[in-house]
């Protein structure tokens, strides 16, 4: 208990638990996609910039209170993902994931032209932490206090996730991802199964990027590139997708892995690349040595 | 009638500027055309879709400025020396990233590729720094033609993409290597069991493609700056033509790359009735191209039963 006190009353520490938080968010729910149904749907990414920048533009240009900056970063990444869901849910892999990233690309470009809304690549600075009327003791500006908001954002969507784990819903969506044929024939729409999980998982990611506008306090294009997608994937694939459990530690640990490096006093220059290139490089070795069982040889009839 | 004024503010104010217009979009159009060949010789005959393709593109440039300009070394040595280091870094890619997965599920392929176009980038980031570089040492002056600024490096990009796609044509379609390729692209299960499609098939392809990406790399590199993170558009604007053209269909990803090369170059350049596109929307028309053939037509504008290269 007292090695727990000493961990959470050091300011470091509670900020890699508070990303710890985010990412498992932006994991979990890219694994309802990936991990159960299979869909590489690079535009992930895209949902959880654009929960991002809905809160910030509530929040800082129109001084809304976090509730409804929250509920429209959900809403908002929900209908993105029906947009996408309507141009790609038809497409077989390689249309699809090409599809995705011209979403994910198109919203990039967005964010950096549409100078008006989201002041380009500036960003927008100056994101206040969130304050709740029936809060009034406690204060989001205290990182401890943003941790609680944090976790309890992440225990309420876990818990609601892992009943999806184990819901007939999850049955379906992996019988149509491995044998998409055989789960027709047995009447499940795997269209309308697969639009779900994406409505789904683009409102969760949404959430978690109105969390990350909130404790980061400014946001610009560079922190939503395809990089960061990367390390997403990366998180899903180590924990194996599909796995509820699996996700949740991987999120820990890459987010944990590349600490040990500050040690070397490197410029952020390189630290930078090396972490990405780090995280890159399991994604790499995991789907080399699973390549056999991570997903099965697809079943013809 | 708001398109007929939008056209006759066209016509009245913009004829002067138009054969210039044209004339950028031709040497866009061919650095996109060299860029998406590549790529579409790649899916057609290995079906693998290279999210590392403008990353290639990104890392060759980078090799031709650190033999250049960083060792000073004459054009043609630091070509050879480039073609060489692609080679390898295209030799070690293939072997490492891609070769032991193209037997599983076709979503193994796309990951690695992903996984491998961050090592690329962050390695260079590493290498190079992430500030900006420039290929171009001085000055070019500008040869005016009829009015038409153009630079002979310029003219060259245009002259070498139509030849290197001509000698490509030349390939595939008149030698028994090329009817390989054609066979493998067409029927790879029907190809095989003849015997036809062989791993050092597959692993020339590859080479040949992240060839011809570092050269697309360098041109662009006299066009524009280079950075380490440039590579990710590029990768969209090939599987943009491609799209257009029909994904593997070599010939219609080399027209789908000319006619974004145009589109990018008229929409930005003309004015439609006092509105102009700010330049920074150039890139988004790859991205609105892909969804738009992906919701309309997604078998690409040159449909074509059975053939593909």
């Amino acid at each position: 208990m007292s090695f727990l006190q000493a961990l959470l009353t050091n300011e470091y520490y509670i900020h890699l638990v508070i990303l710890i938080c985010i990412y498992a968010l932006l994991a979990q729910s890219f694994n309802l996609t990936f991990g159960l149904g299979k869909s590489f749907n690079l535009a992930h990414i895209a949902s959880y910039a654009i929960g991002a920048y809905t809160t910030a533009i509530l929040a800082v240009d129109q001084s809304r209170s976090p509730l409804p900056c929250m509920f429209w970063s959900l809403v908002l990444s929900g209908v993105f993902a029906l947009t996408i869901a309507i141009i790609a849910i038809r497409l077989s892999e390689d249309y699809f994931a090409i599809g995705t990233l011209a979403f994910s690309a198109l919203i990039t470009a967005l964010l950096v032209n549409w100078k008006s809304l989201t002041r380009g690549v500036l960003g927008i600075p100056g994101i206040p932490r969130p304050e709740f009327s029936f809060f009034e003791s406690q204060t989001f500006y205290d990182n401890f206090n943003f941790l609680g908001l944090a976790a309890t954002v992440l225990i309420v969507v876990e818990l609601l996730l892992l009943g999806i784990f184990s819901s007939p819903y999850a049955r379906a969506l992996r019988a149509q991802a491995e044998f998409e044929q055989g789960a027709l024939a047995i009447g499940h729409n795997a269209r309308v199964l697969r639009t779900i999980s994406f409505v789904l998982a683009s409102a969760i990611a949404g959430l978690a990027g109105s969390l990350f506008a909130y404790y980061i306090n400014y946001i610009d294009p560079s922190s939503f590139s395809l990089t960061e997608m990367v390390f997403i994937i990366t998180i899903v694939v180590l924990g194996r997708p599909g796995s509820f459990w699996g996700v949740n530690g991987a999120a820990a640990f890459l987010v944990l892995l590349p600490e040990p490096l500050r040690q070397f006093d490197l410029p952020p220059s390189i630290l930078g690349p090396m972490r990405q290139l780090i995280y890159a490089l399991i994604l790499f070795g995991v789907v080399f040595l699973n390549r056999n069982k991570l997903w099965p040889r697809l079943r013809r009839i | 009638m708001d398109f007929l004024r939008a056209k006759t503010a066209l016509l009245s104010c913009d004829m002067d500027i138009l054969p210039q217009l044209l004339i950028n979009a031709l040497i866009t159009g061919s650095i996109y055309a060299l860029a998406s060949a590549g790529l579409a010789l790649c899916y057609g005959v290995l079906r693998i879709l290279n999210f590392a393709h403008g990353h290639l593109m990104m890392t060759g440039v980078y090799l031709f400025y650190l033999f250049s300009v960083t060792l000073g070394l004459a054009l043609l040595p630091a070509a050879l020396s480039t073609a060489l280091a692609v080679a390898a870094v295209g030799a070690v890619s293939f072997t490492v990233f891609v070769r032991p997965f193209t037997r599983h599920n076709p979503v193994l392929p796309l990951v690695t590729t992903l996984a491998l176009s961050t090592v690329l980038e962050s390695s260079v980031a590493m290498a190079f720094g992430v500030n900006v570089k420039s290929l171009n040492t001085e000055m070019v002056s500008s040869l005016e033609i009829y009015g038409i600024f153009i630079t002979p490096l310029q003219i060259g990009i245009i002259i070498s993409a139509l030849l290197l796609l001509g000698l490509t044509g030349l390939v595939i379609h008149f030698t028994p290597a090329g009817r390989t390729l054609r066979a493998l692209a067409e029927n790879e299960e029907a190809a095989q069991s003849l015997g036809i499609g062989s791993d050092r098939i597959r692993f020339l392809v590859f080479l040949i493609s992240a060839l011809m990406a570092a050269y697309a790399g360098i041109m662009l590199g006299y066009e524009t700056n280079l950075q380490p993170t440039m590579g990710n558009s590029y990768t969209i604007k090939a599987f943009a033509a491609m799209v257009l053209g029909g994904l593997g269909n070599i010939w219609g990803t080399v027209a789908g790359a000319y006619l974004l090369g145009l589109v990018e170059n008229l929409s930005i350049g003309l004015d439609f009735g006092g509105y102009s596109l700010p330049a920074g929307y150039r890139d988004a028309f790859a991205f609105m191209a892909i969804l738009l053939m992906l919701l309309v037509r997604p078998s690409g504008l040159f449909r074509r039963a059975a053939r593909r290269l």
